[in-house]
């Protein structure tokens, strides 16, 4: 339940470049290599033998993700053996792929344009329409007279106010007729022989003018028609540019399929960039391996390698604890709770992996909080519909609704109905002081054992002054065991003695000395931040403890809300009583639920993972084929 | 805002307003060499920056992000329309970005060129650079462009490009005008107030990029008057739009300069360059901000004024910096942070 991360070892390997990608290929397969990039003999091996391969990889597979985003159906995930792939197999795919990237985007960028085109014909065809409000003969657009010219269509409202000054400039005179959809449609009339002038600002202000065909013979539908005969042969042309890059990328098919695969064969070296070093034809990869792992890695390398290698497997020092990346044991009921606790932070390498206490404490409290075996049932039902879409939740919501069960029991509690079940214990309600205290004593052990869990984190990292000065080491867990001493007594007599609050002070005045090291700066200064940090230690956990009140408080709030539910139902007649009851259950399980769920994970995270756990630490990220 | 928050925002800005670098003082760091100027750095800002000898672009970076994280703590007070105003003034920043992708994929630059061109702006990045480094040509960018925050921008500058082909400055024009159409937009809907005191910052500004612009369109270019006066943004202080036709009718530099209104007039008159003219009106820009910075107590023109004096003074310190890095002559600097007029 509580173990720290798997041991590590850290990888060692010297061997002849013509080994290195085949070395990558085997690691990756057994996915086994953290590779790490901190070498303290970088001088003796000055060159990067994989950087250019990375190089080519890195825009074979960017060009790969552009050209693939087009496919309709997705490509076959790679298999069989793993092999060694090239340099210049990497660029020959490059060099093919460069090509039918470009043709892909002209055809894209042909694209752009005709719907650009369909949209410039829409809002004309919207001008036209528009055109009833206008007095105007359309006939005139088509002649170009020797002096007057007349523009008609539509322009960004944004431009207009900029368009019809500057247009001014040229003599022109502007009027929008009509305004929608962040469009100005326009007439626009002039002297012929600005025209020129004129149209290349109206191209700046993206105008889309209206052409009248010169057999038009004045009727506004000749012009309607003529609109949808161009947007027809652009809708058209648009198919054919889409036919076109369909039968280009499923005649290309086979190419991305090989380049798919063989860029899953070549991740693995590439991603060693920035790892690998070498000098004169020999090469040198370093990262952490799992210790147990040691016996298979040397045999897949001794089996898969064509040349002599070099392999040392060495355990790290405390030193190099905070750069050992943390490989959590797995275990399927525990691993919904490992993502829980990975949110808070990824346990260092030496840390205790809190999810196995975590799970457990979760579950309890969230029981101990929503108690009722009808609630807990629809919970834990709830749970397992969910089990093939999120089998995570599935498992955190059944066990919660399991244990929500079993303190149901414990209370005799069943749908709010208070005595129906006859209580294993008593109902909360019966004796609230008595439930508070309990939570209060459970509070207390869960902060006694996160505080053990901090000394033994403090002392596997070789953190000696952590373990006998600090607030969350020996010192710290002897001032709360004799806070806890004290707070009984107070409990029962109704006062403390010297003799506790001896006890109480001295691990206090050994925090504080501890703090005292720690700081610097003048005497002032340093006694203030002592004096204010010490007392923000006592502080803390009397905080921490009363915090646990709120798992007696919400046992005690779930009774609350039935029984309101039971007395606003009590009001109305049978039907109405009976939908109050299933309605004022269902909020319950739902509200009530949601926030026992998020209180319980507030006091692993705060009074809890806070006391012990850094969360400071790397996730184990091997060398793996991927896509 | 509270009168808390105020409290807190007025001492903020008092603080960083004191490490601004005075202009006189910025011109003397010409003259020191590369050591010397990062010690006066540490001695007026108080942060360390780390300096590589051949690469400049981590010190911009540098430059620019703790810029970006003092302007974020002195926007945090502010909510609704006055964040959004704040929050998309700092976009300004990563438009540097845009402007070297576009620049460098239209010239035909390599990725990775490009790449060590760009600024690392952290959290403040909102452009995909990775992708956008990966396109293979200028079009598959600019469609990728298009689907991100600056699409509307990239529309405008897809189509200068396509209308007057590779022309950088142009470009630029194009990406800051519709920046600044859009900030000016934001600044709308500001409380009147507020709004009035952060258009009279701005104003110096637009005027300076609808007058620079205007000289260059009509007598670089030789564009129409109509398509001049088109390709200018909003209106700023002086400048407005009447003055703006009616300078675009006009046929040469000097009668633009000699129809100006004061103190424009009185500033240009004699100055022959367009680039000088464009110090000139930088400096007089930057001179209404400090005036509003130090003499004024409206906090959101107060704050803005900040952002545009600290982003000049990145921007001076990146062009000072990467010329040191470079070897360049003392006058080749000056001209490159514009402290030749």
């Amino acid at each position: 339940m509580l173990e720290a991360p798997i041991e590590m070892r850290r990888l060692e390997l010297y061997m002849l470049d013509r080994d290195a990608q085949q070395a990558a290929l085997t690691l990756a397969e057994l996915s086994v290599l953290h590779p790490l990039e901190v070498r303290p003999a970088e001088a003796e091996m000055p060159e990067l033998p994989a950087t250019s391969y990375h190089q080519v990889y890195h825009e074979l597979n960017a060009r790969f993700g552009k050209v693939a985003n087009y496919l309709q159906q997705p490509l076959e995930e790679a298999t069989g053996a793993a092999e060694t792939v090239t340099l210049e197999q990497l660029r020959e795919l490059d060099d093919q792929l460069r090509r039918l990237w470009a043709r892909v985007s002209e055809m894209e960028e042909q694209l752009r344009r005709q719907h650009e085109k369909h949209g410039a014909i829409r809002q004309l065809v919207s001008s036209l329409q528009k055109f009833a409000s206008l007095d105007l003969d359309l006939s005139r657009l088509r002649r170009r007279g020797r002096f007057l010219r007349i523009y008609v269509g539509s322009v960004p409202s944004g431009n207009f106010a900029q368009l019809r000054r500057a247009l001014s400039l040229s003599g022109f005179m502007t009027r929008a007729f009509y305004s929608s959809e962040g469009l100005d449609h326009v007439v626009l009339f002039g002297p012929s022989r600005q025209q020129d002038e004129v149209q290349d600002v109206l191209d700046s202000a993206d105008f889309r003018g209206l052409n009248v065909p010169d057999e038009f013979n004045g009727s506004p539908a000749q012009l309607q028609a003529d609109l949808n005969r161009q947007s027809e042969e652009v809708a058209t042309e648009i198919e054919a540019i889409e036919r076109e890059l369909a039968i280009q990328l499923a005649t290309h098919v086979p190419l991305l399929q090989r380049t798919h695969d063989l860029l899953v064969q070549a991740r693995p070296f590439a991603s060693l960039a920035t790892v690998l070093r070498g000098r004169g034809g020999l090469v040198f990869l370093q990262g952490w391996v799992p210790a147990h792992r040691q016996d298979e890695i040397r045999r897949a390398l001794k089996r898969d390698l064509a040349a002599p290698f070099h392999i040392e497997f060495t355990r790290p020092g405390v030193e190099e604890y905070d750069a050992v990346p943390s490989l959590l044991r797995q275990s399927r009921l525990l691993q919904p709770f490992q993502a829980l606790v990975k949110n808070f932070g990824i346990p260092g390498y030496r840390e205790v992996d809190p999810s196995g206490l975590f799970a457990l404490s979760y579950i309890l409290m969230f029981g101990m909080m929503f108690g009722d075996i009808g609630h807990g049932a629809v919970i834990a039902a709830g749970g397992l519909l969910l089990w093939r879409r999120y089998p995570g939740i599935s498992i955190v919501a059944g066990l919660a609704g399991f244990s929500s069960m079993i303190f149901g029991f414990v209370y005799g509690s069943l749908f709010g109905y208070e005595h129906v079940v006859e209580p294993l214990w008593m109902s909360p309600m019966q004796d609230p002081v008595r439930v508070l205290l309990l939570a209060v004593i459970w509070g207390a052990g869960f902060i006694i054992i996160a505080n053990l869990l901090a000394i033994r984190n403090f002392l596997v990292s070789g953190q000696l002054e952590q373990v006998l000065f600090s607030g969350k080491g020996g010192a710290g867990l002897l001032f709360y065991l004799a806070a806890c001493v004290a707070g009984y007594r107070f409990y029962t007599q109704g006062a403390i003695g010297w003799p506790e609050i001896g006890l109480l002070l001295l691990p206090l005045a050994v925090i504080m000395w501890g703090k005292w090291r720690q700081s610097s700066g003048a005497v002032f200064e340093r006694l203030l931040v002592v004096f204010i940090e010490g007392l923000e230690h006592v502080i803390s956990n009397v905080s921490g403890t009363l915090s646990f009140l709120r798992v007696a408080a919400f046992s005690l709030n779930h009774i609350a809300l039935a029984a309101a539910v039971f007395a606003i139902a009590a009001m109305l007649d049978s039907v109405g009583h009976w939908i109050t009851v299933v309605l004022g259950n269902v909020f319950i399980i739902v509200l009530e639920g949601a926030i026992v769920a998020i209180q319980c994970l507030r006091l692993e995270y705060y009074e809890g993972f806070s006391r012990f756990f850094g969360g400071k630490g790397k996730a184990f990220a091997p060398l793996k084929f991927e896509t | 805002m509270s009168s808390h928050s105020s409290a807190y925002l007025a001492t903020r800005l008092r603080l960083h307003a004191s490490r601004l670098i005075k202009f006189p003082q910025l011109l003397e760091f010409i003259d020191f060499d590369l050591d010397r100027i990062l010690a006066e750095l540490r001695q007026v800002s108080g942060v360390h920056y780390d300096i590589e000898a051949v690469n400049a672009a981590p010190i911009e970076s540098q430059l620019t992000n703790r810029a970006l994280e003092d302007f974020l703590v002195l926007i945090r007070p502010f909510s609704g329309s006055d964040r959004r105003f704040f929050i998309f003034a700092l976009r300004w920043f990563e438009l540097v970005n845009l402007k070297v992708l576009i620049r460098g994929k239209f010239s035909g630059v390599d990725s990775s060129e490009i790449g060590d061109q760009l600024l690392e702006l952290g959290s403040f990045a909102d452009l995909p650079l990775k992708k956008l480094l990966q396109t293979d040509d200028p079009y598959e960018m600019l469609r990728l462009l298009e689907t991100t925050a600056y699409g509307g921008i990239v529309r405008q500058a897809r189509r200068v490009y396509e209308e007057h082909g590779n022309d950088l400055f142009l470009l630029d024009a194009t990406i800051d005008r519709g920046f600044f159409i859009d900030l000016s937009q934001r600044a709308r809907f500001l409380q009147r107030r507020d709004g009035e005191f952060v258009e009279r910052v701005m104003g110096g500004l637009l005027d300076r990029f609808n007058l620079l612009w205007l000289l260059r369109y009509r007598f670089s270019y030789g564009l129409s008057a109509a398509k001049s006066f088109y390709l200018l943004t909003t209106t700023g202080q002086r400048l407005h739009s009447a003055e703006l036709m009616a300078l675009a009718r006009l046929d040469s530099i000097e009668e633009v300069v000699a129809a100006l209104p004061q103190p424009y007039q009185r500033m240009l008159a004699g100055t022959a360059s367009i680039s000088d003219m464009e110090t000139i009106m930088e400096y007089y820009s930057l001179t209404v901000a400090a005036d509003m910075l130090h003499k004024n107590s409206n906090l959101l023109a107060q704050t803005f004024a900040y952002i545009l004096l600290r982003e000049a003074e990145v921007r001076f310190l990146q062009a000072l910096i990467k010329g040191k890095q470079l070897g360049f002559e003392i006058d080749l600097i000056r001209r490159a942070v514009g402290a030749h007029g």
